[in-house]
C-alpha cells in the first residue's frame, strides 16, 4: 500500500501547491474528447467523475467533447492536423496507434511518477508503446470471454456448469442448442466489415494458428481452416452473419442467444435490458475462455479504453493530472470504471478495500483470473485499418456466400497487397 | 376490393374489370408507400425487450412512451440536433435561392456571350460527386477557420444546392411569358421595379418549390456534417442518428425509431403545408420543358 | 398559370429578339459565379493537383509529386472496377425502377379528384419526408435476419422457409439497399409527373377525345410525349442525387458484405477519411469527374438543351 499513501501526499502537495499558486485565480481549462459522453449509457458516469475531479482541482475545469467512437480517430487526425487538437483524448485499440502515426502524442514517460508506475500491472502497458515511448495510458481493460446462457444449454440438454472447452465441444454443443431451440442463435459473433470486428475474431484466427498479416498468411492452410470453420458456422445456421456484437446483447437478455464472444461489459447491458439481480443473473449466466483450438491454447483480444495527451497541448501538466484520475483514483474507478463501464482497472491491486469487496464478483474473476492471461496482440499499425477490410469482407464473403474458400483466400491476399 | 358499395342516385355505375384493377393497384401502392412507416411509428413504442425480438409483434403489446422520453434531454441534445438542422438546411436554402434567382434571371433574359457557357458549367457543377470535393472543402474551410460551424456547413451545402437552384429558378424564369414584362416597359416602369413587382410575384410558387428542393437535399446530407463537425453538439439529425443510436455498448432500435419519427414528422407536416404551391409551381415551370 | 403553360406548349421559345439590353441584368450572374468559383472551382483544382501526389494525411509530410503514379495503380486496382459497376447498377437500376413506377401511379392517380386525390397524393409522398439516414435505418431493422419483419412476414406466409440474409449476402444486399432507395424515391418521379400530366392543356386532351382515342393510345401518343420532358428533367436530378448517395449504403452496409455495396462514394470517402490517402482518393475522384463530364454531355445532347 505504499503507494496509496504516495498517491495521497502527491495530491495533498499539489492540492497544496495549487492553493500557494491559485492566488490569482487562472483556471486552466482542459478539453478532453472522448466517447463515454456521447452514449447514452455512460453519459452519467463519466459527468460524475468530471465534476468530482473539479471539485478536488478547484484550479482546473473540464470541457467534454462528446464524440462517437466509430468518428473518434477521424476526428482526432482531422484535428491534429488542423492544429487545434484537444488536451486529452479517450481512444482504443487500432485508433491508438493510428493516431501514434501522426508523431503528434505526447510521450507519457516523462509525466508519469514511480508510484502510478509501480502500481500498474505490468501486461496493461504492453503495446502502448511507439518507437519505444509510451503513448497512452490504460485507463480501461476489456477482454473478451466466452459468455454462456445457462437456461438455454439446460433447455437442449447440455450441463450449464459444464461450458465447452474445446472448438470440437463447442461444435457439438451448438448443434444440441440449434436442435433444440430452433429461434435461439447457437453463437454470437461479430461479422461486421469494421476493424474492430477483425479485432474480435483475432482471437479465434489464432486458434486456428491463422494470422493473415503475415506474407503469404492469408492463403496460408491455417486461414482456409478458420474461413472453412466460419462457412460452417453459417452454413448450419449457428451464428447470425453481418450483426454487430452490440445486436447480440439485447437478444441474449431474452435467452436468445446461447454462446457470445463479448467483453465484461456484457454484464452490466444484460442487467440494464431485462432487470435482473446480481444473483439472479450469476445463476443464469457464466463467462469462460475461449475453447481451444488444435493447439490446445484459448485466447483473447484486449478491448479497453486508453488516454492519450497531445503534444501541441498547452496545459500538460493539469493534463497528465487529469489522466492520472481517471484511470486510478479510487472514486473514478467506483464510479465509472466499474459501474458505467463495466471493464477492469489496469491496476494490480485494488487500491480501497471497497473495491476490492466490489471486484469480488463471479464475472469479474473469471475475466481477471482465467481470461485476462489468454490475451494475444493485434499487429496494430498503419497496415491494419485497410488490412482489416479486406481480411473482413472475405469473411464476410465466407458466412454468406458460395465462393470457393481457396477463391476467397487468394482475394483477401490481393486486397492485402493493394 | 371485389365490388364497391354504388350510392350512386343517378343511373348504375358499371364497375369495369379496369377499374378494380386501378383501384387495387393504388391500394398496393399506398400500402407499399406507408407499411415501413407505420413500423417506424409502431416500433418507437415498443419496449427494448419487444423491439429486439426474433417475433416481431405487429403491433406494441405493452407501448410505452420510453423511447420518446428517452429523447428529451436526459442523455443526448436530440432538439440540438434538430435545430442545427433546420437552421442550417433553411439557411442554405434561403441563401441558395437569393444568390441564384439574379442570374438565373440573367441566364434567361439577357444575352451576353458566355451564356452558353455559364448555364453548361452550372448544370455540370451540379454533377460534380460531392465527395470528390470533400478533402479539398475541408482545408478550404480549415482555412477559413469554418470547420466545427454552423456557417461552415452552410458553404458545404452550398455546393450543391446553388447550381441546383440556378437551374430549377431558370426553368420557371423561362416559363414567365416576356410579353408581361415588355407591357410593363411599355408603361414606363424601370426595368427594376418590373422585376421586383411583376416577375417575383409571378414566380413565387417557383422559389417555393426551388427552395424545398434545396432544402431537401441538404436536410438529407450526411457526408459532410460528419466530415466537417467534430463537436457532437453541434451536429445536424442525420449525422447525430449515426453517431449516438450506434454506440459501443448497443443498437437501440426503440430510441432509433423514436428518433426517427420525431426527425420526420415535422418535415411531412412541412411538406404537405408548401404541397399545393410546389405542384402549382411545378406544373408552371420546371417540368413544363426546358 | 395555365395559360402560361398552354403558351409553353405551343413551343413558342421567349421571344428575346426585340428584349433591350441592360447591362446590369448581365452581371446579376455574377455572384453565383464568384462563389462557385470558390466552392466548387478551387476544390476541382485541388483535386486535381492532389492526383498526382502522394499524400497521407497521417504522415505529417506534405505532398510529395509522383506523376501517374495513383493512376497506374487505379487501373489495376479490383476494387476500383467493382465500385464503378455497383454505382453504375444501384444509380440506373434504382432510377429507372423508381420513374417507372411514380410513372404508373401518376397516370393511374390522374382521375381521382377533389379531396380523394389530394389525400391519396400526400399519402403516396410520405416516404419523400423520411430522411435517407432514417430510410436507411428503418430498413435495416425490417431486415434483419432474426427479428426482421420482412423475414417475419415471409415466413409465415410460407414464401420461405428460412430467413433470408438480406443486407449480409452478397448477391441480394445491392438489389435490398435498392429497394429502400427506391421506396423513398418513387414519391418524387410521382410528384413531378403528377404536375405535369396536370400541365397538359385540356385543348390536347379535349380533341383527342372527340377523335375517339382509347385509353392506351390516349397514354401512349398523347400524354407520354407531353410528360418526355418533365421524365429527363427528374431523371437527371435523380441520376445526381444517386451518384451522391453516401447516406443510404453507409448506413446500411458500409459497403460490405465484400465490396457488394460498396459504390465510388463509398470507397472514395473510405479512401480519404478511413485511410487518410488523399492522393489515390483524389485520383480516383479525377477519373469519375471525367466519365460523368462524357455521361452528362451525352444526356444534355439528348435533352437539347436550348443553346
Amino acid at each position: 500500500m505504499a503507494w496509496r499513501s504516495a498517491v495521497v501526499a502527491s495530491t495533498i502537495l499539489s492540492v497544496g501547491l495549487a492553493a500557494t499558486a491559485s492566488h490569482a485565480a487562472d483556471k486552466v481549462t482542459l478539453t478532453f474528447a472522448n466517447w463515454a459522453d456521447a452514449e447514452g449509457a455512460t453519459r452519467p458516469g463519466i459527468q460524475a467523475v468530471i465534476a468530482a475531479f473539479e471539485k478536488e482541482n478547484p484550479d482546473i475545469q473540464i470541457k467534454s467533447e462528446a464524440i462517437s467512437f466509430s468518428e473518434i480517430a477521424r476526428q482526432l487526425v482531422l484535428r491534429v492536423r488542423s492544429g487545434n487538437p484537444p488536451d486529452v483524448a479517450e481512444i482504443a485499440g487500432n485508433d491508438t496507434m493510428l493516431l501514434a502515426q501522426t508523431g503528434k502524442l505526447e510521450p507519457l514517460d516523462g509525466h508519469i511518477d514511480a508510484a502510478t508506475k509501480a502500481a500498474l500491472k505490468p501486461s496493461s502497458i504492453e503495446g502502448l508503446s511507439d518507437k519505444g515511448k509510451l503513448i497512452a495510458f490504460p485507463w480501461t481493460q476489456a477482454p473478451a470471454g466466452l459468455w454462456y446462457d445457462k437456461a438455454v444449454m439446460q433447455k437442449a440438454g447440455l450441463d450449464p456448469e459444464n461450458p465447452p472447452k474445446t472448438i470440437d465441444e463447442l461444435m457439438k454443443d451448438l448443434a444440441a442448442i440449434k436442435k433444440s431451440q430452433p429461434d435461439v442463435i447457437p453463437l454470437g459473433l461479430d461479422t461486421t466489415n469494421r476493424a474492430f470486428s477483425l479485432i474480435s475474431n483475432w482471437p479465434w484466427m489464432k486458434a486456428f494458428g491463422a494470422d493473415p498479416f503475415v506474407e503469404n498468411g492469408a492463403t496460408s492452410d491455417a486461414m482456409k481452416s478458420y474461413l472453412s470453420w466460419m462457412r460452417d458456422l453459417a452454413k448450419k445456421g449457428y451464428i447470425d452473419p453481418g450483426r454487430k456484437i452490440g445486436e447480440f446483447r439485447p437478444l441474449i437478455a431474452q435467452d436468445k442467444v446461447a454462446f457470445l464472444w463479448d467483453q465484461v461489459l456484457l454484464q452490466g447491458v444484460i442487467q440494464s435490458t431485462n432487470k435482473m439481480t446480481d444473483d439472479d443473473f450469476n445463476k443464469h449466466y457464466g463467462v469462460t475462455t475461449q475453447p481451444a483450438g488444435a493447439s490446445g491454447k484459448s485466447y483473447s483480444f484486449e478491448g479497453g479504453h486508453q488516454l492519450v495527451m497531445f503534444s501541441d497541448g498547452k496545459h500538460k501538466e493539469a493534463a497528465w493530472k487529469f489522466i492520472r484520475y481517471l484511470a486510478t483514483s479510487p472514486y473514478a474507478i467506483e464510479h465509472y470504471t466499474l459501474s458505467y463501464e463495466a471493464s477492469l482497472t489496469p491496476l494490480e491491486k485494488a487500491p480501497t478495500d471497497a473495491l476490492a469487496k466490489k471486484l469480488d464478483t463471479p464475472v469479474f474473476n473469471a475475466f481477471s483470473e482465467k481470461i485476462m492471461p489468454t490475451v494475444t496482440a493485434v499487429p496494430y499499425g498503419p497496415k491494419f485499418a485497410p488490412g482489416a477490410t479486406a481480411i473482413m469482407a472475405g469473411v464476410q464473403q465466407a458466412v454468406t456466400g458460395d465462393t470457393p474458400i481457396d477463391e476467397i483466400a487468394a482475394s483477401i491476399q490481393q486486397n492485402l497487397g493493394n | 376490393m371485389n365490388t364497391k358499395a354504388t350510392s350512386v342516385p343517378t343511373g348504375v355505375r358499371r364497375i369495369s374489370a379496369g377499374r378494380i384493377v386501378k383501384y387495387a393497384a393504388i391500394a398496393l401502392a399506398l400500402f407499399w408507400s406507408l407499411a415501413p412507416v407505420y413500423w417506424m411509428l409502431a416500433t418507437s413504442f415498443k419496449t427494448e425487450l419487444e423491439a429486439t425480438r426474433i417475433d416481431p409483434t405487429p403491433i406494441p403489446v405493452e407501448p410505452t412512451l420510453a423511447n420518446y422520453i428517452g429523447l428529451g434531454g436526459q442523455s443526448l441534445p436530440f432538439f440540438a440536433f434538430f435545430f442545427n438542422s433546420v437552421i442550417s438546411c433553411l439557411a442554405t436554402a434561403i441563401i441558395a435561392v437569393i444568390i441564384a434567382t439574379p442570374a438565373a434571371y440573367s441566364l434567361s433574359r439577357a444575352r451576353f456571350r458566355l451564356r452558353g457557357p455559364i448555364s453548361y458549367s452550372v448544370l455540370l457543377f451540379r454533377m460534380l460527386p460531392l465527395v470528390v470535393m470533400l478533402a479539398p472543402l475541408y482545408l478550404l474551410l480549415l482555412n477559413a477557420r469554418l470547420l466545427d460551424s454552423l456557417a461552415g456547413l452552410v458553404v458545404g451545402f452550398t455546393t450543391f444546392g446553388l447550381p441546383f437552384a440556378v437551374w430549377m429558378m431558370k426553368s420557371f424564369i423561362d416559363a414567365v411569358p416576356i410579353e408581361v414584362e415588355e407591357a410593363a416597359r411599355i408603361d414606363g416602369y424601370p426595368r427594376w421595379q418590373i422585376l421586383l413587382r411583376v416577375v417575383t410575384p409571378l414566380i413565387l410558387p417557383g422559389l417555393l418549390t426551388t427552395g424545398t428542393f434545396v432544402f431537401m437535399e441538404a436536410w438529407n446530407n450526411l457526408i459532410y456534417p460528419i466530415t466537417f463537425m467534430t463537436t457532437m453538439d453541434k451536429q445536424t439529425l442525420p449525422a447525430a442518428l449515426v453517431l449516438t443510436f450506434t454506440g459501443q455498448f448497443k443498437t437501440d432500435w426503440g430510441g432509433m425509431m423514436a428518433a426517427s419519427t420525431v426527425t420526420t414528422v415535422p418535415l411531412m407536416i412541412a411538406f404537405f403545408a408548401v404541397q399545393r404551391s410546389m405542384v402549382r409551381g411545378l406544373t408552371s415551370g420546371a417540368v413544363a420543358g426546358a | 398559370m395555365t395559360a402560361a403553360a398552354a403558351q409553353r406548349s405551343t413551343k413558342a421559345a421567349p421571344a428575346r429578339k426585340n428584349a433591350e439590353r441592360v447591362p446590369w441584368i448581365d452581371w446579376m450572374v455574377l455572384p453565383t459565379v464568384g462563389v462557385l468559383a470558390v466552392v466548387i472551382g478551387y476544390p476541382v483544382i485541388y483535386t486535381l493537383v492532389l492526383s498526382t501526389t502522394k499524400y497521407n494525411m497521417l504522415d505529417m509530410v506534405p505532398p510529395r509529386y509522383i506523376g501517374g503514379g495513383n493512376y497506374e495503380h487505379l487501373i489495376s486496382d479490383p476494387i476500383f472496377w467493382t465500385s464503378l459497376r455497383n454505382t453504375v447498377v444501384y444509380t440506373f437500376g434504382s432510377v429507372i425502377v423508381s420513374s417507372l413506377l411514380g410513372l404508373a401511379l401518376a397516370l393511374l392517380t390522374e382521375s381521382l379528384t377533389g379531396w380523394r386525390f389530394r389525400s391519396v397524393r400526400a399519402l403516396l409522398l410520405t416516404p419523400w419526408a423520411v430522411p435517407f439516414v432514417v430510410v436507411a435505418f428503418l430498413f435495416r431493422y425490417m431486415y434483419l435476419q432474426n427479428g426482421g419483419v420482412i423475414n417475419a412476414v415471409l415466413l409465415d406466409v410460407g414464401l420461405i422457409d428460412k430467413p433470408v440474409l438480406w443486407l449480409n449476402n452478397s448477391a441480394l444486399a445491392l438489389p435490398a439497399i435498392m429497394a429502400a432507395n427506391i421506396w423513398a424515391m418513387m414519391p418524387f418521379f410521382f410528384l413531378l409527373l403528377s404536375a405535369a400530366l396536370a400541365a397538359i392543356p385540356n385543348e390536347v386532351i379535349e380533341s383527342a377525345r372527340i377523335d375517339k382515342a382509347g385509353t392506351w393510345s390516349m397514354v401512349f401518343h398523347i400524354k407520354l410525349p407531353f410528360l418526355k420532358s418533365a421524365l429527363f428533367i427528374s431523371s437527371l436530378l435523380m441520376i445526381i442525387s444517386n451518384f451522391n448517395d453516401f447516406a443510404k449504403i453507409w448506413a446500411m452496409t458500409q459497403g460490405g458484405p465484400g465490396y457488394s455495396t460498396t459504390t465510388l462514394v463509398i470507397y472514395v470517402y473510405w479512401l480519404a477519411f478511413e485511410n487518410f490517402d488523399f492522393g489515390y482518393a483524389s485520383a480516383i475522384g479525377v477519373v469519375w469527374l471525367v466519365l460523368l463530364l462524357v455521361f452528362a454531355l451525352v444526356y444534355l445532347r439528348a435533352i437539347r438543351m436550348n443553346p
